[in-house]
């Protein structure tokens, strides 16, 4: 597999604040990278530094096995940015500004853009003066959208619009994986990461923390388990694995290391099953885990 | 080299489209304010009008307000050569300031807000608008050059020549092109727009009182003020071409810096020390009064210094005055003649002129209520127990606090300074200094009146406050030198004050602006509790 993105050990300090400390993950070809953390963690940090925009301080970042600093031009023709709040030129209309974009871009295609500023319901004739948050996204958006790149990188791109225009720009990423380019994908929103992400980086104060698919993240939690038995369920709560154990009557709600589940569904047989049910935990579920340290 | 600037052409037109109205604008107004006065020149230079106005002139308030001439003579003194003295310097400056106005606007400003990040993650080079917008404000200034030098001509007047016209319209051109190339230096050192607009203006101003100062003391000193080499070039006189050369090459080598400081810095960042805040408010802060004295600090400090540093520089000068005196027989006549002192007459000017910029920061600080509603930052408050009234007033009071404080520091200043240079100090005392500007203290009042006016009824055009503010200073600063009709010159509110203390002081015209000032903020206050909030 090709690495489109690579990062190794990347720092950035602003003035005495060490931002990032060490970074690295890669985004492969054809691969949609979820990278989440919260907020202050470093997220848009790492995204500036491998748009060229801010220097880091020590590592290496490549884009395209390029270097993000010294090549940046000649990686910014393959690649589309959509940061999180996007300002515009007050005086100028949407469409305008659009149009500026896929020049500056260097080509883009005129058909698509009619297309999305058709799906986004964007009135291009408007100043941009006049748009609401969600409006400026969606020029950013359809700009970035209309031109083709090979990596797409989106900082936080659904914030301000609407579930419905949210729901327009997952299937249109949906597209684009489908078509094989890589998407690197910061957002909070996690379904909207956990619907499109083959990969999901998480960075806590400036640290990547947790990198893997979400199958193989998943297996380092816990699952939440419900079990009803004929017998006395409290046994379950004296074994090893079991977390949060709640009672009620013979229903117990808990949670479970995974590698403990076969020893706990033996239990529940010999104590007799009336009801069993286990949810896998939820990207939010990992997620707070990681949040809360 | 080349990727830094990157398709910085594409920049370059897009900021010619998107400004083409402003272009347009800029350069007919500062044109024909610097070229359009000319047949009232001639009016003006009938008779024995141009000997008049050369010894009128020769008076040091004068120097330091318009600069000297090459003239040695009142028969040297021709009507290009009047001209050229009277306007070149104060339209130098303007073009200078709106210049610099521009570049941040498109530097600093576009980063502060974000544009920039989206720019440059196309194929722009990383300083590619920065060299966009110097070649903008590098053709505009040309293309005013030339309008200036052919309206000129097209007059033409008697010693108008068209060599003169050109190099009275290049160093108009060139002093703008000097004031974007500071501007270009303070946005990559200071990260905030309006810290970065501040101190460009702040240094253009520094420049522009030092070279008051030397002008009148010694005019081969202001050559070392870049300053200097825009009137110092004497068009219509001695022609002095060698100084936009200078002009030049100090331009190109602050650009080389100043790219070589974007070059080195992140987006965003600047070079000076980013201390780190407090976790808590102090108790200072919690209060209306206390948030608005925070969210004002900025231009209060900045201003306040700037005040004192005007009063202190013009103060300076009285030392050179008697020795001045002494050395032009006609002057000591006129001013005996008169029945003032020189000091008296110099002090009645120049507070007049500080007075009018004093005013600016009140102003400011009553427009700044209106600023933070517009940019929503009030929202949250409006939906707390805080009247409405209180938001209102304690804007108000502040901006009064803010130009009495601004009355003592200017005239204190320039009194504390000005007799310790005197020496002998039997001329003038200082609280003759306090007396004169606490004397324009009603038309300081009467412009927070005007702002809060605006802010009550239609607060989007509490900016035509500052342009009435610099027609009244117009007015004002040119009385002297223009032969303006009475009427016309009564439309600037400073000009029903008496000019102490030189003038005797009139109660009536004191308490009367006073009364009127206080009921516009009265008004105001109807307005304010009425309309809509953004």
């Amino acid at each position: 597999m090709t690495e489109i993105v690579k990062i190794q050990g990347v720092q950035k300090r602003f003035g005495k604040v060490p931002a990032l400390r060490n970074v690295n993950f890669t985004v492969n070809a054809g691969e949609v990278v979820g990278f989440i953390g919260p907020n202050g963690a470093g997220k848009s940090t790492t995204i500036r530094i491998l748009l060229g925009i801010i220097q880091r301080d020590a590592g290496h970042a490549e884009i395209f096995g390029k270097d993000v600093w010294k090549d940046s031009l000649e990686i910014h023709r393959r690649i589309s940015y959509v940061p999180g709040d996007v300002t515009l030129w007050g005086n100028l209309t949407g469409g305008e500004i659009i149009d500026l974009f896929l020049q500056l871009h260097g080509g883009g295609d005129k058909k698509r853009r009619d297309y999305l500023i058709n799906r986004f319901e964007l009135d291009p004739k408007k100043k941009a003066k006049g748009y609401s948050k969600g409006n400026r996204q969606k020029v950013a958006l359809i700009a970035a959208l209309s031109v083709d790149s090979d990596l797409y990188i989106f900082d936080e791109p659904t914030s301000g619009l609407d579930p419905l225009m949210e729901a327009i720009f997952q299937e249109e990423v949906e597209k684009l994986k489908k078509a094989g380019k890589s998407i690197l994908l910061s957002s909070h929103i996690l379904s909207e990461v956990e619907r499109l992400a083959d990969k999901v980086v998480i960075i806590r104060q400036g640290e990547i923390v947790e990198t893997g698919t979400l199958d193989e993240l998943r297996h380092l939690t816990r699952s939440t388990v419900t079990v009803v038995t004929k017998g006395d369920v409290s046994e379950i709560g004296e074994m090893n694995g079991v977390y949060d154990f709640q009672q009620k009557d013979n229903q117990a709600t808990f949670s479970v290391d995974h590698k403990h589940f076969d020893s706990i569904l033996l239990k529940a047989s010999q104590l007799g099953v009336k009801r069993f049910e286990a949810v896998p935990p939820t990207l939010e579920d990992m997620f707070m885990r990681h949040y809360e340290g | 080299m080349k990727e830094k600037f990157a398709r910085w052409h594409t920049l370059f037109f897009l900021y010619v489209k998107r400004d083409w109205k402003k272009i347009i604008i800029w350069i007919l107004g500062v044109g024909l304010f610097s070229a359009g006065f000319v047949p009232a020149f001639v009016e003006i230079g009938k008779g024995q009008g141009i000997a008049a106005m050369y010894e009128t002139l020769k008076n040091p308030a004068m120097i330091a307000m318009v600069g000297p001439t090459p003239a040695e003579s009142a028969q040297d003194y021709t009507l290009g050569a009047m001209y050229a003295h009277e306007m070149l310097l104060f339209c130098g400056l303007i073009a200078m300031i709106i210049s610099a106005l521009h570049v941040v606007s498109h530097t600093r400003k576009e980063e502060d807000l974000g544009v920039t990040e989206l720019l440059r993650s196309f194929q722009i080079g990383r300083q590619a608008n920065s060299l966009a917008v110097m070649a903008e404000v590098f053709l505009i200034n040309v293309i005013l050059a030339g309008f200036i030098t052919g309206v000129m001509v097209s007059f033409g007047a008697d010693t108008i020549t068209a060599e003169g016209s050109l190099l009275f319209g290049a160093s108009i051109g060139f002093a703008g092109v000097l004031g974007a190339a500071i501007a270009l230096v303070m946005s990559q050192l200071i990260p905030v727009s309006s810290g970065a607009t501040g101190s460009a203006l702040g240094i253009i101003g520094l420049l522009y009182i030092i070279r008051a100062g030397t002008d009148i003391s010694n005019v081969s000193l202001s050559m070392l003020n870049p300053f200097g080499w825009t009137y110092l070039t004497y068009p219509f006189t001695e022609n002095n071409w060698h100084l936009l050369g200078f002009i030049l090459l100090f331009s190109i080598l602050l650009v080389v810096i100043a790219f070589a400081l974007e070059g080195a810095r992140d987006m965003g960042a600047g070079y000076l020390p980013v201390r780190e805040g407090r976790a808590h408010a102090k108790k200072s802060l919690l209060s209306v009064r206390g948030l608005f004295i925070k969210i004002n600090k900025g231009v209060i400090i900045g201003w306040s210094i700037a005040f004192v540093l005007m009063g202190a520089s013009y103060g300076s000068i009285y030392g050179d005055m008697q020795a001045f005196l002494s050395s032009n027989e006609m002057m000591k006549q006129m001013f005996t003649h008169a029945g003032t002192t020189i000091e008296e007459s110099f002090t009645a000017t120049i507070t007049m002129v500080m007075m009018g910029l004093v005013a600016i920061l009140p102003i400011a600080v009553v427009n700044k209520l209106y600023a933070e509603e517009h940019r929503l930052h009030l929202s949250q408050l409006f939906a707390t127990k805080v009247s409405r009234s209180q938001f209102y007033w304690t804007t108000i009071i502040l901006a009064i606090v803010t130009g009495v404080v601004g009355t003592v520091l200017a005239s204190g200043s320039l009194g504390a300074t000005a007799i310790s240079t005197i020496g002998d100090s039997d001329t003038m005392g200082f609280s003759e200094f306090l007396t004169a500007g606490f004397n324009f203290l009603p038309s300081v009042l009467f412009f927070i009146g005007l702002a809060a006016m605006a802010l009550g009824w239609a607060p989007k055009l509490g900016k035509l406050v500052y342009i009435y503010l610099v027609y009244s200073f117009l007015l004002n600063y040119f009385s002297n030198i223009l032969d303006l009709p009475e009427w016309l010159f009564k439309t600037a509110v400073q000009s029903w004050i008496p000019q102490m203390p030189m003038e005797e002081f009139d109660a009536l015209i004191f308490f009367t602006l006073t009364i009127i000032s206080i009921a516009l903020l009265f008004i105001g206050h109807i307005g304010y509790r009425r309309r809509d909030l953004t």
